[in-house]
């Protein structure tokens, strides 16, 4: 299969395209606007040679491909929510043309205006919970083990102070959770990241998405940060804004 | 969230905060680009059943199936991409399978010790 296609980044409203200029998609094309009454799908060309069925079916099991892919998916969604109101799609949306591309955003309109509405005015955060692998005090040098006995009381006691570390750990996530809602209008669990794939040695035990009104967003990282503080056991990470991808689900 | 909050400016551009980088932690960008955000069918489709894109889901994850799950990543459960109940069926066999060759891998690798 030869020829062009159209990819889908993202269906925007109160876009002006000019402010897009300069961004580029894959292998430098210009990202363009498919305007649809008032709304506008942000699209750039791909090379069905790439983005075809069968090529994109082999690319996917390309883990650079796909990291590729997402970054430049993702740099284009950012900069397409910072001027207008923006939901993302997910990967790899392809499209025969701009006619295709219409007709799909006129079908599911009513649920994208609802997606937009849900969002608009609105940004995403991201706060992680994580807890040191080890907990300070662990590592102090202790007497060897003066029997057997010994030796298992001191691997039962270190067994239940973890045991116990985790449980508080659970619990501050929950309060974390809790209180960064209070701030949102909507709130998201997302699964922890496993340690390989962050390449960091902390346990997640929060990770979770919050859309929280624009003019919001001091009071709900002040009160973020503040509980970060009153919990030195744990690290609260708080980061954003980001376009609203947690939130852009068609209902 | 009182005195600092600004009224929402009515009839313009909503008060929006600048947006920093894109993360660089590619967990994040993954997570949310494979598997939030709008879905609309294309008119190029990846087949999900023949596990492209599930399987790439997996391996990014670096868990195995029986790992993703007991950490609570179980989304392809309920992915609307894939939750059709014909679909749900592929996908339970594929899963079967995938844990008996994981059982298989486990076995001869603890044999291999």
């Amino acid at each position: 299969m030869s020829g062009n296609a159209r990819y889908v980044f993202a269906v925007a409203r109160d876009l002006d395209v000019a402010e897009l200029s300069g961004t580029h998609g894959f292998q430098g094309a210009a990202v363009e606007a498919v305007e649809h009454e008032k709304l506008a799908a942000v699209v750039c060309d791909v090379d069905l040679a790439e983005f075809g069925a069968e090529p994109l079916t082999r690319n996917l099991e390309d883990l650079a491909w796909v990291e590729r892919v997402a970054r430049t998916h993702n740099e284009v969604v950012w900069r397409v929510a910072a001027v207008s109101t923006c939901a993302p799609l997910r990967l790899v949306t392809v499209c025969a043309d701009d006619e295709s591309v219409r007709a799909k955003v006129d079908s599911l309109r009513a649920g994208l205006e609802d997606v937009l509405d849900r969002i608009e005015g609105r940004q995403e955060w991201s706060v992680k919970v994580l807890v040191a692998p080890r907990p300070a005090g662990e590592t102090s040098p202790v007497a060897p083990a003066t029997s057997g006995a010994d030796y298992l009381r001191r691997k039962r006691q270190a067994s239940d102070r973890r045991r116990d570390l985790s449980v508080e750990a659970e619990h501050i996530a929950r309060d974390v959770h809790d209180l960064a809602h209070t701030h949102a209008v909507a709130s998201r669990r997302l699964a922890p990241q496993d340690p390989r794939l962050t390449g960091r040695p902390e346990t997640m035990v929060l990770n979770a998405a919050y859309l929280v009104e624009a003019d919001e967003h001091e009071a709900f990282t002040a009160a973020l940060h503040a509980a970060g503080e009153q919990h030195p056991s744990v690290t609260v990470e708080v980061e954003g804004p980001w376009p609203a991808y947690s939130f852009a689900v068609l209902e | 969230m009182s005195e600092r909050t600004l009224a929402p400016v009515r009839g313009g551009a909503p008060d929006r905060p600048a947006y920093g980088p894109a993360p660089s932690n590619l967990a994040d960008v993954l997570e949310r680009v494979l598997d939030k955000g709008i879905v609309i069918a294309g008119d190029i489709q990846v087949n999900l059943l023949d596990i492209e894109l599930l399987t790439v889901k997996i391996r990014l994850l670096v868990v195995s199936v029986d790992k993703a799950a007991e950490l609570g990543i179980d989304w392809w459960r309920t992915d609307p991409m894939l939750s059709s109940e014909a679909k749900d069926r592929e996908l339970a066999d594929e899963n079967e399978r995938l844990r008996a060759r994981l059982q298989e891998l486990e076995a001869s690798s603890e044999n291999g010790q």
